[in-house]
Parts: structure tokens; sequence; C-alpha cells
């Protein structure tokens, strides 16, 4: 059946991200001038300006900053999951990221849970980081 | 120059109300049009006085709808201002850059509007996404704000069990104001759990309504404004604060805190001298969030201020006068800073803050506009003449 959620919009920022994700790697920037790493994908670094990242990838480990369980949607693709939980994961090297938390139920997700990436191969080119407890 | 040397030196002279709620076949365009005509003959105005127009920002046109750009809304209105400003995405600045226009001498009267049909059009019920969210079913304001939500309860122990206050204090506003969405339409402690989860935390009785309608205010010096029809109110103080950080990141203190600080010290007060507030209240929680961080209570201590009614008619401590955004009407910062505005004029009948209400005569009332996820504030503080 063909996929029907909405699927990640690549821009010249975000195409290596989503390149990695293809390879179950969790890529993010890391600025060569001052170590920053960085979430959202940018041209410079926040911090210090400069334009010289570097990709590396992200141990995929980090803990649930926090999270919103999802009773309604505005697309009816995601209608069946309902409730689900969307969450902002706070990755070891630093940057905070907009997921889905997958094999718990709502009740069961906290602030502060250790979590882990997985992967779900969505369609032929493109797989989405998603997070489960810490095994 | 100093921001301190325009306190007192301005004022709100004119409110333009129109019809609200749901009013079936009327365009954007339209309110706005009839809240900036409200507002010059509030005043006591002529077309002909109004001199710089500021619109809030305007959403994506649908059903064939022009989109209200403020050369359309002046071409309607008859005007010719001298100069004209529309913002895009909800930064918070209109009142003190009318207020500059007015101090440089570029203009004498400023008309200030926000309107939408928002209520018929569906127009702010749609997942407008930021960035990739939409790949994770996470849509729209709504759920950035659930997010942020759901942050300050971990952090400062906040939750549904103070946001009811804030609903059930807003919802007797309400019940005291004939025009309010919800006049008629108690809220209990009861009623409030029983409410459905959205995206949980929030619950349906947390989040504002989508309106039709519209409102507009006029802004000119203290000196024109005592020869016109209404009592002025005096702008004190105003002050912004943006916190320009990524959306993801929601530590607070939000854009409050700093706006609040320089809106008191702009208005020589304290906060002790505050005798109510109009709030921004997309949700229930963004009050909450945003009177802690002007001070009123600390980090843990939200349900100790808020309950036994601290903000309902009778509290020590009255906030969102009108129903607020979530009762009354949405209309951004405009909702609370014309319903202080009107409150100090002592035009508010029932619900009018003084003894018909069992509160303090209001002399000075603080308001809040609140933009982006706690991204962009603006604090004004409003004083009777």
């Amino acid at each position: 059946m063909a996929y029907e959620k909405p699927l990640p919009r690549v821009t010249a920022d975000t195409k290596p991200f989503w390149e990695g994700s293809k390879e179950h790697q969790l890529r993010f920037q890391k600025c060569r001038s001052c170590g920053h790493v960085r979430w959202p994908a940018s041209v410079i670094c926040p911090k210090c300006y400069s334009d010289q990242p570097d990709w590396i990838v992200s141990s995929g480990k980090g803990k649930v900053y926090s999270f919103v369980v999802h009773h309604r949607t505005f697309d009816k693709a995601f209608e069946q999951e309902l409730p689900y939980v969307a969450a902002l994961v706070e990755l070891e090297e630093g940057p905070i990221f907009l997921s889905s938390i997958v094999d718990l139920r709502p009740e069961e997700v906290k602030i502060n849970m250790p979590v882990e990436v997985t992967w779900k191969d969505i369609t032929q080119e493109f797989s989405i980081p998603k997070f489960k407890p810490l095994s | 120059m100093d921001l301190k040397d325009l306190k007192d030196k301005y004022a709100i002279a004119g409110i333009g109300y129109t019809p609200q709620g749901v009013v079936p076949g009327r365009t954007a365009l339209s309110f706005y049009i009839e809240a900036c005509a409200n507002a010059i003959k509030d005043a006591g105005l002529k077309s002909d006085d109004i001199d710089g127009l500021i619109c809030y920002r305007t959403f994506p046109g649908l059903l064939g709808e022009d989109e209200v750009t403020t050369y359309l809304l002046a071409e309607h209105l008859g005007i010719s201002p001298t100069t004209l400003s529309q913002e895009a995405n909800c930064c918070r600045g209109q009142l003190l850059h009318a207020m500059c226009w007015l101090e440089l001498g570029l203009c004498k009267h400023v008309l200030i509007v926000y309107a939408d049909n928002a209520a018929t059009s569906g127009r702010l019920d749609v997942g407008h996404t930021a960035a990739d969210n939409g790949v994770f079913g996470h849509f729209g304001y709504k759920s950035r704000y659930a997010m942020a939500a759901r942050r300050a309860m971990h952090l400062y122990g906040t939750g549904p069990h103070v946001w009811r206050e804030i609903a059930v204090g807003q919802r007797q506003w309400a019940n005291l104001n004939p025009i309010a969405i919800k006049y008629n339409e108690p809220l209990t402690y009861e009623d409030y759990d029983n409410s459905a989860y959205t995206e949980e935390p929030f619950r349906i009785e947390d989040l504002f309504i989508p309106t039709d309608g519209g409102r507009a205010c006029i802004v000119t010096s203290l000196e024109r404004a005592h020869n016109l029809r209404n009592p002025p109110a005096v702008i004190m103080g105003t002050g912004q604060g943006n916190p320009s950080r990524d959306y993801t990141c929601m530590e607070q203190p939000t854009g409050a805190k700093l706006s609040g600080k320089i809106a008191l010290e702009m208005a020589s007060i304290k906060l002790e001298d505050i005798d109510a507030c109009e709030i921004y209240d997309c949700f229930t929680s963004t009050v909450d969030s945003t009177l802690k961080d002007y001070g009123f209570y600390g980090p843990g201590e939200a349900l100790d201020w808020f309950k036994g009614g601290t903000i309902t008619p009778g509290g020590r401590m009255p906030v969102n006068t009108s129903g607020g955004l979530l009762y009354e009407a949405y209309y951004m910062g405009l909702g609370p800073l014309t319903e202080a505005a009107m409150q100090l004029m002592g035009r508010c009948g029932e619900r009018q803050l003084g003894p018909k209400t069992n509160t303090k005569q209001p002399e000075i009332i603080l308001c809040s506009d609140n933009g982006g996820l706690y991204q962009t504030c603006a604090t004004t503080i409003l004083r009777r003449l």
C-alpha cells in the first residue's frame, strides 16, 4: 500500500541528514570551528557563524525532553494510530529532535526517559528515525 | 532619548468592535473594515485624521477571498496614511511601532487592527507544520504549545490542576460579557476535568476558539486624546522581549520576562501596583507561563496563587476580564489591549472592574501579547486618566 503520510521535504540543508537516514545513521552537523552540534540543519553555526560543518553520526541515544499525546490529527493517514506520541528527544550529542515514540503506550512516556533511535523504512527513498525505550 | 521619555505621552483613544463568534458569509476583509471604521467613529475622529495603519498578520486567503493588505484596507476606508505596516508571522511590536511613528511626528493618529473570519472559513484549523514535523504527525501551533506546556509541567510543577483555575476563572468573566462566544456557557472544575484531550496535556477547554470578527484601536498623543470623545487609556509603559531561539528550545523564561521588566521600568511602577491583567491567552498554559515570568508567582507556586478565585470576579487580581481570547473572541494582542482600555475607560458594563464586580477600582492594567512559541512578546501597561 502506498505511504500516505507526509514525506520529508528535502532541502540543501537537510539532504545529508536524509541520506544518512537511508543508511540508518542519525546525522547532525558539527561546527568545525567551535564544535557545536546543531539541529535544525543550517548554512551557518548559530553560535559562531562558521559555514564549515562536518556531518557526524549520532549514537542515537538520548532522553525525552518533552512530548505530546495526540488524540486527534490533521492528517487522516495518522488516524488509525491515535492516540500517538510526538516527542522532542534530546540526543547525547546535544541536538533536540522532533520524532515519534514507539513501542510504549502513551501513558508510559515520561520526560527524561532514556530512548534510542529505531528506523522505519517508509518508502524506497526514505527511512525515518523514531525512538523507543533504551534497551 | 529614552523609552522612559514616552511614559504617559501616548494613549488609546478609540476602540472598534464588530459582530463576533460565528458570523457566516462574511469575508475577513469585511471585519477589518468594520472594526477600523468603528474605532475611528468611537474616537470621534474622521477618516482623514488617520495617518498610520498597522495590521496584525493576516492568514492566507481562502475561498477565493482577497488577501487582506494594508493598502486594500486603506482603499475601503477611504484613507491615505503616511505610513503602513503589516507583519507576517506574529512578531509583536505593533503598539511600540505606533508610538515611534507618533514620536517621530510621522503620524498623529495610528490605527491598529486584526480581524478574521476564522470560525466560518476554518482558516486556523489547518495543520501548518514547522519543517518536517508533519512526518511525525505533529501538526500546527497547538501541538507546539502543548509540547512547551508539558515541559513546563516537568520544570515548574504546573499542569491541568493549575490551568483549570484559569479556564474556570476566565469563563466566569465571559459569563458577564454578552458578546463573549462562551457567554451563558458556565464551566465547572468537573466540566474541565471531563473535557476531551486534544493535544495532551491540552484539553478542549485549554484552547482558544477561532472567531469571526475584528478589533481595532486608535493610538494618539495624550494631548490630542484629551480633545476626543472617550477618556483616554494612557500608555505608561511598553516593552519587548524576543528570545529568538530555536523553536524546539522551550526552556523558559518566555519573552514576557524581559518585556515585562522593560514596561514596568518605563512606567516606573512595581508589579504590586497592577490592579488587573489582560494576558494573551491562546491557551490556558500561556496565561500560567506569562504570569509566572512577570513574577506574580514563582516556580511551583502557581496553584497557591490561583486558588480561591484570585483571577475571577471578586478576586484580588482579575485576569482576562472579557473572557479573554479563550472565551470572548480571538484578536491576537488586540484582545487584551482593547479590553484593558475599555476597563480603564469604564465602559465594560456588567464585567466592569470596581464595585460592580467586587474588585479594585482599576487604575493600572497590565497587558501581554505573545507570538511564535513564546519567542516574541510585548507587554503594555495602561492607566486610567
